[in-house]
């Protein structure tokens, strides 16, 4: 009979930060002098939540989503944001005129004396909607916690307490919140790299993709259809001139942050060759950090490509049946023999998911097993703490907390530079299946892989 | 200081259906298994999924296994669709000081605005043009701010299953609508055609004032709640294209200047966290659709 039970922390243990018996492996939470800085790029997220706490810089923690300038949700009480310590990015926007500009703007608006809010435009960052950052976030840096049984919804009991034994992978480190609409926006990416310079993140992490009409898929303005290209042809609305340059700027932008600090970018979740815009960006000499999913088994995700990324990192697996792979998950209720080819990969899928940290309440991705609403307020137990997550959102964010990790325990040198903490992470990473020898998957001392629930 | 000790003594466990609370000295790891049951100190019913797709946080929450056809496909219309939503309405004049307010660009003076519509003119004379058809068909249907435009990002133009998703959408028009035309009486900025008056709109140019513009207003307004509800999914990035086409297709009609376009996307990305607070039992009955 197949275990279909398994622990939380499965891709911790798998990865050689955790025992099996959850201690930490081969490192202590003492050892980590100065706590890393990750940036995550990404959604708001849910700060309250309780295995978060002083896992969130909030003062910190910038909206780009409403306000064009950012706004500071976190110090919304204060009258100005005071001297927040912020860095020079000078050098980095040197040659890139869109971006210097930009620059100017942000840095006046970070001045001690400026408000929280700019003329009272509140920040998009109520944590009902924050379900993606909420997940990131906590595997990330959530720590273990202790709740009170009624903040836990359970009925009473001897102890009045309830242990949340879940952390994410750099349980010492802190995260700075950028979040972030999906407009096609590319001055709102400019800012939220720009920022991320600015507060001197140790590694930035972005779990989505960029829609930058001109790379998102590049192939489409090398074809010339005489008066114009079809990219150009395809487009809804003609990009602006200044949007056009500000575009490219960002590409640069991207490449030139990342040889000063690591971003680690997800790869996209639809087989993408290379990845999706901006992991696409990655090589040798930079930065950038393309991150692909590998499953509990050791198998490529079966949304993931198995080469052409940086480093793959464990994930949620999924079904797929195409002409260039069957694998489905045979002990799905819905399962149906009929036209599945005989050289099925079914043997591949692993059932084992990513579990996070999800939005209290109502929202968030998973919310009640009860037929019935949640309460307005609270929750009715603890399971609404959690989520399944995955996809190659959780694997980025899994490996931006390894370098912030080992940053902080100083296998990564405080002054590493990002093509440095690259070479670090791939220094850790290797091969775990023999069928994918360029699929490269680093762990904390560089032990491999340890695939489970094959 | 971080304390990891927790881990030590407890451990969630996962199944299909449940998050189980688990005492780990009790729990002797060869055989997992057969200890769960008895060493479940506790097992809450935790759904971590709400319902079936597993696969939701990998893009691909779109609409498999949804293929009842709609059959009310022409009743989307925006004021065929919903009740007139007065609820929604009292809670936002409730907040009416979170919105009244916000910090839209004064409009561009008169002569700026004739500047604008010498690039309406040039728009006018290319619409005319045979590849333009296409525009043109798109002005006409979108005069009414039918849904499609909104829907078709998401690819469940003629799928059933997302009436909550359908009913926020329509929501959102009416309550965007109304504060537009508060913003607009402000400055009452006169139509393009009042302004330059050799231009012929293809539409009738609406009796409320220019500046913002409500059609880009509203529909980047139901771009960015749904940014908020489903950000991973490809079709919200594109549905800011959609809304931007609607938008300067407008223009292209000859009732809005550019200047137009741009301040109701301003407005609408500074109201989204009001709409939120609005909105949140519609945008969560909506996101129910999804996950």
């Amino acid at each position: 009979m197949t275990e279909t039970r398994y622990d939380s922390l499965w891709h911790l243990v798998a990865l050689g930060v955790l025992t099996p018996d959850h201690d930490p492996d081969g490192w202590l939470p003492n050892d980590v002098t100065r706590p890393s800085r990750v940036v995550m790029i990404d959604t708001s997220v849910a700060m309250d939540h309780p295995n978060l706490q002083g896992a969130i810089n909030r003062d910190l923690g910038f909206d780009l989503f409403s306000t064009r300038l950012g706004a500071f949700a976190g110090l919304r009480d204060a009258d100005r944001i005071g001297d927040l310590g912020f860095g020079n990015a000078a050098a980095l926007v040197a040659g890139l005129p869109g971006c210097e500009a930009l620059l100017a703007e942000l840095m006046q608006r970070l001045c001690p004396d400026q408000p929280p809010l700019i003329d009272g435009v509140q920040p998009a960052t109520g944590p009902v909607f924050s379900a993606h950052g909420t997940a990131i976030a906590g595997l990330i840096g959530a720590r273990p916690a202790v709740v009170d049984r009624a903040a836990a919804h359970l009925e009473d009991d001897d102890d009045p307490t309830v242990p949340l034994p879940y952390c994410g992978i750099d349980p010492t480190c802190e995260i700075v919140p950028v979040s972030t609409n999906f407009d096609d926006d590319p001055e709102q990416l400019i800012l939220a790299f720009l920022y991320a310079d600015l507060v001197r993140a140790d590694v930035i992490v972005l779990p989505r993709g960029i829609p930058d009409p001109f790379r998102r898929t590049p192939e489409l303005f090398a074809t010339d259809l005489g008066t114009a290209t079809l990219g150009q042809l395809v487009l809804p609305c003609p990009v602006p001139d200044r949007d056009r340059a500000l575009w490219a700027e960002l590409a640069e932008l991207i490449v030139k942050l990342s040889l000063r600090r690591p971003i680690v970018c997800a790869a996209g979740n639809e087989n993408e060759d290379y990845g999706i815009y901006p992991a696409s960006l990655a090589s040798d000499d930079n930065g950038v950090i393309a991150v692909g999913a590998v499953n509990a088994k050791g198998w490529p995700c079966s949304y993931s490509p198995g080469s052409g990324l940086t480093v793959w990192a464990p994930s949620s697996d999924g079904t797929r049946f195409d002409s260039a792979e069957v694998r489905l998950d045979p002990s799905d209720l819905r399962y149906d023999d009929h036209g599945i080819p005989a050289n099925h990969q079914n043997a591949r899928f692993s059932h084992y998911q990513i579990i996070s940290t999800d939005v209290p309440g109502q929202g968030g991705y998973a919310a009640s097993p009860y037929t019935g609403p949640e309460p307005a307020d609270g929750v009715r137990e603890y399971g609404s703490f959690f989520c399944r997550f995955g996809g190659t959102s959780a694997a980025s964010a899994i490996i931006a907390g390894l370098i912030s990790l080992a940053r902080g325990l100083g296998q990564i040198a405080c002054n590493a530079d990002g093509v440095e903490a690259k070479a670090w992470l791939l220094a850790q990473a290797k091969a775990p299946n023999p069928a994918y020898p360029n699929l490269l998957v680093p762990s904390l001392g560089g032990r491999g892989y340890k695939a489970v629930g094959q | 200081m971080t304390d990891l000790s927790i881990l030590r003594s407890f451990s969630f466990m996962v199944s299909a259906d449940d998050l189980d609370l688990v005492e780990r000295e009790q729990m002797p790891l060869a055989s997992a298994m057969s200890a769960m049951s008895a060493m479940s100190v506790m097992s809450a019913r935790t759904a971590l999924n709400r319902n079936r797709n597993r696969n939701r946080n990998r893009n691909r929450n779109r609409n498999r296994n949804r293929n009842r056809n709609r059959n009310d496909t022409a009743n989307t219309a925006v004021t065929g669709g919903i009740l007139e939503p007065w609820e929604e309405r009292a809670a936002l004049y409730a907040l009416r000081d979170e919105w009244m307010n916000l910090p839209l660009a004064l409009p561009p003076s008169l002569p700026e605005l004739r500047t604008q519509a010498v690039e309406l003119l040039r728009k006018q004379v290319l619409l005319a043009q045979a590849p333009h058809a296409i525009r043109r068909e798109e002005i006409l249907i979108e005069a009414e701010l039918e849904l499609s435009r909104y829907l078709r990002p998401y690819g469940i133009e003629t799928h059933g299953g997302y009436d909550a998703t359908i009913a926020l959408m329509l929501t959102v028009l009416a309550l965007t609508d109304e504060i537009g035309l508060y913003y607009k009486a402000r400055w009452n900025v006169p139509r393009p055609n009042q302004v330059e008056p050799r231009l012929r709109p293809f539409l009738p140019a609406p009796a409320h004032a220019s500046y913002p513009s409500n059609h880009a207003f509203q529909s980047f307004a139901v771009a960015f709640v749904m940014s908020r509800i489903i950000p991973e999914h490809p079709g919200s990035s594109e549905l800011f294209q959609s809304a931007r086409r609607i938008a300067e297709n407008r223009e292209w009609a000859g009732v809005h200047y550019a200047c137009d376009t741009a301040a109701g996307h301003s407005l609408a990305r500074m109201i989204l966290p009001v709409l939120e607070k609005v909105l949140e039992r519609q945008m969560l009955a909506a996101q129910a659709e999804w996950l």
